[in-house]
Order: C-alpha cells, then structure tokens, then sequence
C-alpha cells in the first residue's frame, strides 16, 4: 500500500463528505416537502405553478403540482383555492356564511365528522391542494385501547385524514408524544395508527431534536417554550383531543391537548389555565375536532376503567379551539368558565367561549 | 506451492467471514431484544447458547429448562471440533481478534503458562458456588460482559451522538428533510425515541476497556488466562475429536508458534499444542510453509498439562466459593434491608439471585431504562443483578417485556394482565419536599401520571392559611398505598429537581 499524502488524504476525504451529504440530500427530497420557516407574505396567493418557496429551491427535485402556500393564521383567513375547479371557498362571514361550531350527534365516528365537516364549509375550507397537514390527536399513554376514552377515537382521526386527502392535501401526518410507554407503542394500542394508515396518512413519531426553543410573543406567562418545529411550520394543524377528565385542569379538551407538542411538560403545571392560553397563542390550530364518541369522566387522563368512560356519539368541530372547548364543558355540565384555561384564553382573545352569542349548529347523524 | 497457499487462505477468510456474521448477529439479537424487537424467546437464544450459564444455572437453581438445550449444541461443536466457540463464534472472541493491538504489543513475552490456571480455578470457583445456588460469578461470562457493556455503555452513548448530530444538522434548513428521513429509518427501530440513561456507565466501559486493554500484555489475554467459559470448553476440548498434529515435514521455523493467537504451540514440545487452549482458528495451517500441520480426528484424551486443574485447586475453589458465600451471607446486604432494593415484576429475592445470570437482557428489553444493573442495592452477592431504579425510568404500565426475555424465568414470563397485578414496591410523598405539601403551589403530576384506575394517588382539596397570612387553595397528593403497584412513573416524572418529593420503597414485610 503507497503512503498517502496529505493533499491526497484531504481530498479523498472532501470527496467522500460530498457525496455522504449529496446523498443525504437527495434521499430527503424524494420523502418530504416543506416550507421554510422564512415564508412569503401571508396575503400573497400563490399561483398553482409556484414551486417552491425560498429555502426549498435548494432541493432540486419538486413534485410536480405541489406548491408551498402561506399557512392561514385562522380558519377564516385561508386564501382562496388555487386550482380551478375545486369547490369554491367559503369565507367565514358570521350571517351568510358557515357557523362557528358545529355539533353532530348519534351515528358512527365517520360519519359523524364528515357531517360536522361538511356543515362547517367542507374540509377545502381548511385545505388547498398539496398541504402539509399535521393532526394531533390525544394519544397520551400506551397503556389502553380506544375503548377506555384514554385516547382520541381512532375512527375519528381515521375520518380526518380521508377528508384532508379528498380535499387535497399533499402529505397528512398524525403524532402525539405519550408521557406513558413508548409512542411506537401507544400509536399500536389506542388503534390509531392502524385507522390513519388504512387512510393513506403516516404516524410520524416525534424525535427530541424537533423540540426547538420557540418565542411566544402574545404569552403573559409563558415567553419561551421548546415546541415541535414540524407543528409550527405545517400547513394546517388539526387539533383532536379526547373530551376527558384531568385532575388539575378538570377536563382536558383541545387546549390542554396541545401539551403534546411541547417538551418540558412538567414544568407546565403551576398556572396550568394562563400558560395552556399562552400555548395556544402561539400553536394557534386552524380547526379544532373534540372526539366526544366516549367520554372519560373520572380517573383521567389515563382512564383504564369502562365504568368511567360515557358514551355519548358526539363530534364537536370549530376554527375556534376556545368555542370548541367551551362547549364541550357543557358535556361534562361544566361552564365554560369552569375551565382556567378557557378563562386565560378568552381573556387574551384567542376564541370566544360565549356559548349563547355563537352560531352553533346542532344536528343528529343517525346511526 | 501458490495453488496450496491460495487453499489454505481461504480457511482464514471463512473464519473471519463466520466471526464477524456470529458478532453481527449477536449485536442483532441484542439490538432487538429491546421491547417492540424480536420475540423474547428468539433473541435469548444467544444466552442460552452458553453452555456455562445453562449449566451454572441449572446447578444453582436446581431447575431444568427446556430452552436451555440449546446450549448443547455449542457442547457438542466443541466436542467434535474443540474450542472452536472461542475461535469462531464468541462475539467478545472477535472484538478481540479486531481489537488486538498488535501494533502496540510488540514482541513482549507472553506471561508463563501457569497464569492460565487462573482461568480454571475461576471456572471451578464459579460451579462450586453454583452448587451452593450461588451466581454471582456470572458476571464474569464473556457473553453477559459484552451484553451489558452494549446495552448500559455503547448503546446510550451512540444515541446521545446520533442526536447531537441530528440536532446539529437540523439546523440547517436543507437538511431537515434528510435528518427527518434518517430518523424515521433508525427510531424506534435501533434507537430509542427518548433517551435512555444508566448510572455508573464509565464503570461497565471500564471493565470492558480493562478486557481489551490487557489484550496489550499478551494476545487474547482474556481468552488465554480468564475466560470461564473459555476454560469449560477447554476441558471439553481435552477430549474433542478433531485435533491439531505436526507431522514429520516440519522445519521448526516457528512460523506457526508466532501466528498462534493464545500461545500454545510450544517449540520445545516438537511444536505441538493443548487443544484446550487452541481455539482452532488456522492461522498455523495458513503461516506453515511446509504443509507440516494437519487437524485430524482423535479418540484418545489429550495430553495433559502442567496448568491443567489439579484435585489440589479443585479443592481450593470449592473452599474458596465456600468461604465467599459465608462471607456474603454475613454482610449486611444480606439483610435485603436496603430500601430500595426494587425488583422486577414478579421476582422473589433469593430466587432471583440463584436464577439471574446477570446477562443484561432484561436491562436491554425495558424501553424506559427503568432496569439498571445493581450495584449497591443488592450488596456483592447480587451484584449486576436487574433492580428498578424509579428516577431512571418507571415501570412502564403497558409493557411486560422483562420477563418475556429472560432466558432463564428468573421471573416468571407474566402476561400484561398478571404483570399489571405485580406490587414491586410503594410510592411514598416526602412532604417536606412535594410543591403542594411544602410549597402550597399547584402540582398533580404524579395523579396524572399513575395508571391503575382507580388512581392510587388521590388529590385532597385544602384551604389553608400561610404563615404570611395569604389564604390558598391547593390540591395535595396522597397515596393510597392498597391500590399502589410502585411503577414508579410518579418518581420518574416528579418535577422537584434531582431527588423526587414522591419516592418508591420496597412494600414493608408482610404487605
């Protein structure tokens, strides 16, 4: 074997980095899209033909008709659809338009949240073509099936990613972080993950490095929290939270759901009410889908008992995550106003938990 | 001549080829022994591969099991081709062979032979306290080494780095994508999604450092001079079929003598050599120029040596592990008395150190690292034994892995049900500490946390008066110790930094 110089050494050594990152580069690019943190203006529709936006010029492949649209702060502001021939936008005005809250009850989970959907303005209200839709279910332990109203109804979170693909979404991804067993595990036991794969979506287990320290400006007690990136820079995120009994907040409902996007959970309990608002100033799901089909009223929020778990075949949907919470309160014979964190949040304008000033519509699916 | 040479090559190579699959599949069955892997029942199978634990634990626990046959297996590759476990399978074996150091051995003098006798008074040492349902000296099997140093050192180590890099390269906006993809392809599968923490870790590296280290002294020092193991099949390899001869074409080069790795071609012996110290790796047959050396079959016992167990050292270890026992049984550890001393689900104390072969399995198999290996809790006598240390890790409620992989029911194989039924131990809250108790500010963590239903932890609703007069209200903890199974999840998540205000115990006697 020739000795090596030190040129030689340090250009093998250039070449073969190159191509390991090249390499890692490219295999990216065939998985995953995303937008980079640095987005165009919100206002600005882009046009169907739009590639990409700044940062992801850098991957040479696109797949052809997705396009990177700026993420809608709110339900009502999402920007009309770009593609020709998709059902047209409704545009949340209070009297013409969609009501705020939808309540659908007695029938099957499916149809129950495509009948809330669909009196909410249709899922495209909520999705354009090619989005990177992220929906958080409540699966926060391993330890039981869907039946204990431990976690989110997998039919539920099943129907979710169907309508998200009808309507166009260019990838759907469902995660949770459980604070009891192991998330491979508990994606297994509550029969989620076998639903959201049925449905062509993916379970995405959630790696600590994701975790990054993120601002909260509009937090009155909680500036800086290490939040899950991906739930930050997503197209749309769909919050799924199972109505259920918690010791400290009560109930937990889709505010205290958020809780699974964060790190450092412990952390959170003293002034659990103002620090879950001031989550969600900064999390800020565009709909929120309360999986009322079984409700766990005691022993929560781990459940393991069927004596503590009601069934109540009820779906509650909403842009609103603080109307939406505030009424499913009234399941559990709670005002809204029972809840801190409904409190926090209404007091910081984050939703309305007025009940009797909302357009609530009610319905009854039918089993 | 080049046409022989090229034969002889070969053997070589397939050696190297068996050894590195061998170690391959030893850190595969190791890598998915963790819960969500493979079946417990397949990826023990490398322990129970081990004639010495199989055989030490069936003296020690005066219980056949049937899975433990496969350990004759090895017996019998080694009776037909001598020590050829050592040469071509051990996994520690290969790491040695890879980690040999020749470079920085140099040409040093191996030690006299006479060192490799304490290889066999170990051995002997080690089944005579097996007879006394003594396994303390299991932690010195090659297999339950490596199994422990990858599991409690190599493996944790390798995930902080793996995430450091992915946190690093996260950074950069044009790799999310790719570091996203390459996590989803190595978590949950190798690596854990949360990171798993062991104490002591720089003791069990230290140890395995310390058995390659002295690979500087002498080739395969651990092979030649300690390996219990080693030693059992060398005695077995005393009467193995398939045996090495010089023949007459011999030119005393000492070629083969240089090549040999654990040293037993002796040139004043007409280049002859001890099948129980020779691990049949055919360097020899490759360095030996003149086709001097032929394996061949043999029925007669090998000849026997100056370092071979006499009835004198015989005797000594049984004294010895007589004596080590009585000196065991005498400490205070003995007493069980320490406090947290918590045990698996399912295992009974004396049973357990006379079952567990200290391999490690069920220390890889818990996904929270709630299992660590003992080293103060059980005193020497238990030493590396699994105990479950709640601020490590709790005892996941959904999981029941532990004694699914033990190779040798040193718990019972318990399903999920039974499992969740098993008291390990009792929470108790330091109110001195606990944030509501001490500080009379919010926290239900460990409420929230605790998984039987009906909780176990109950939260009363006070109003109280503070010294500066304020009036608050505060939810406190309280355990309600007949319904608590000691899972530990309340120790593990308590957010009182360092020691945790809620702590498990071992339930008091009788309980």
């Amino acid at each position: 074997m020739s000795q090596l110089t030190r040129k030689q050494f340090l250009r093998r050594l250039g070449a073969g980095l190159g191509a390991l990152i090249g390499g890692w580069l490219l295999a990216g690019c065939g998985t995953e899209q995303e937008p980079m943190p640095t987005q165009p203006p919100a206002a600005a529709p882009q046009p169907p033909t739009a590639t990409a936006s700044s940062g992801a010029t850098a991957l040479p492949t696109v797949t052809a008709g997705e396009s990177v649209a700026p993420t809608p702060t709110r339900g009502e502001t999402a920007a009309p659809s770009p593609t020709v021939g998709e059902a047209p936008v409704a545009t949340a005005t209070r009297s013409v338009g969609p009501p705020d809250l939808v309540v659908a009850r007695g029938g099957e989970p499916e149809a129950l949240v495509r009948r809330a959907m669909a009196a909410l303005g249709g899922m495209e209200r909520f999705v354009q073509r090619g989005y990177n839709v992220i929906i958080k279910p409540n699966i926060c332990v391993a330890y039981h099936t869907y039946e204990y109203a431990a976690t989110t109804n997998p039919w539920v979170v099943g129907a979710l990613v169907k309508l998200c693909f009808e309507a166009g979404a260019g990838r759907v991804r469902v995660m949770d972080s459980p604070f009891g067993g192991t998330p491979e595990e508990a994606y297994l036991r509550s029969g989620i993950q076998e639903q959201v794969l049925a449905a062509g979506g993916q379970m995405e287990i959630m790696p600590q490095f994701k975790f990054v320290p993120a601002e909260i400006p509009e937090g009155l007690d909680l500036r800086r929290k290490d939040i899950y990136d991906e739930v930050l820079n997503a197209d749309l995120v769909i919050n799924v939270p199972i109505a259920k009994h918690h010791g400290l907040a009560r109930l937990t409902l889709g505010m205290k759901n958020l809780m699974g996007v964060i790190s450092g959970r412990p952390a959170m309990h003293s002034n659990l009410g103002q620090r879950l608002a001031d989550l969600t100033s900064r999390v800020r799901p565009a709909l929120t889908v309360v999986d009322a089909v079984r409700m766990l009223v005691a022993n929560g929020p781990t459940g393991g008992d069927l004596d503590d778990v009601r069934k109540m075949d009820t779906v509650i949907a909403s842009p609103d995550i603080v109307a939406a919470d505030s009424f499913a309160a009234t399941l559990f014979g709670l005002q809204p106003m029972d809840l801190d964190y409904v409190r926090a949040a209404t007091e910081m304008g984050l939703g309305r938990s007025d009940l009797s000033n909302l357009s609530i519509e009610e319905m009854a699916v039918g089993a | 001549m080049a046409p022989r040479a090229k034969r002889r090559m070969s053997w070589t190579i397939l050696r190297r080829l068996v050894q590195a699959l061998a170690l391959l599949a030893f850190i595969a069955f190791f890598v998915w022994s963790r819960r969500g892997g493979w079946p417990g029942s397949v990826v023990n199978a490398s322990m129970r591969l081990d004639p010495l634990a199989m055989l030490s634990h069936l003296l020690a626990s005066r219980t056949i099991l049937i899975g433990s046959a496969l350990a004759l297996i090895t017996l019998a590759l080694t009776l037909c081709f001598g020590r050829v476990w050592c040469g071509w399978l051990c996994p520690l074996g290969t790491l040695l062979d890879l980690f040999s150091l020749g470079w920085w051995r140099g040409k040093r003098d191996a030690p006299p032979d006479s060192w490799r006798m304490v290889k066999y008074g170990l051995l002997l040492t080690l089944i005579a306290a097996a007879l006394f349902a003594n396994l303390t000296l299991m932690i010195f099997d090659p297999l339950t080494i490596l199994f422990r140093t990858l599991s409690v050192t190599v493996w944790p180590a390798v995930d902080q780095l793996v995430t450091v890099a992915e946190a690093t390269a996260y950074q950069i906006p044009a790799l999310r994508s790719a570091v996203s993809t390459f996590d989803g392809l190595v978590r949950p599968r190798v690596l854990p999604v949360s990171p798993v923490f062991y104490r002591y870790t720089v003791l069990y590296a230290g140890v395995f450092l310390g058995v390659i280290l002295l690979n500087l002294v002498a080739s395969r020092f651990w092979c030649r001079y300690l390996c219990p193991l080693g030693a059992l099949l060398g005695l077995v390899s005393k009467v193995a079929i398939l045996r090495r001869k010089v023949n007459e074409r011999c030119q005393e080069c000492d070629a083969c003598a240089r090549v040999c790795p654990t040293g037993t071609i002796q040139p004043e012996r007409g280049y002859a050599s001890d099948p129980g110290e020779c691990t049949m790796c055919l360097n020899c047959l490759d360095a030996c120029a003149h086709s001097a050396i032929e394996f061949r079959p043999h029925l007669t016992p090998a000849e026997s040596q100056t370092y071979d167990p006499s009835r004198r050292q015989a005797l000594v270890a049984f004294g010895a592990a007589i004596a080590g026992i009585a000196l065991a049984r005498s400490s205070g550890a003995a007493l069980r008395d320490h406090p947290r001393l918590i045990r698996r689900p399912g295992a009974v104390e004396n049973d357990l150190l006379s079952k567990c072969i200290r391999c490690g399995e069920c220390i890889r198999a818990c996904p929270t690292s709630a299992i660590q290996p003992s080293v103060a809790e059980a005193g020497l006598e238990g030493l590396w034994t699994p105990v479950l240390v709640p601020r490590m890790g709790y005892c996941d409620y959904s999981c029941n892995a532990c004694g699914q992989v033990c190779p040798v029911q040193a718990i019972p194989p318990l399903s999920l049900e039974e499992k969740r039924q098993q008291v390990i131990g009792h929470a108790y809250i330091d109110q001195n500490r606990c944030i509501p108790w001490a500080d009379h500010r919010a926290c239900i963590v460990c409420e929230e946390m605790c998984p039987v239903s009906d909780k176990a932890i109950k939260l009363e609703m006070v109003e109280l008066v503070k010294p500066d007069g304020e009036m608050v209200t505060v939810q406190r903890p309280h355990v309600m110790r007949e319904r608590c199974i000691g899972c530990g999840i309340c120790e593990y998540k308590c957010p009182v930094s360092g020691e945790a205000a809620i702590r498990v115990y071992v339930p008091p006697l009788g309980w």
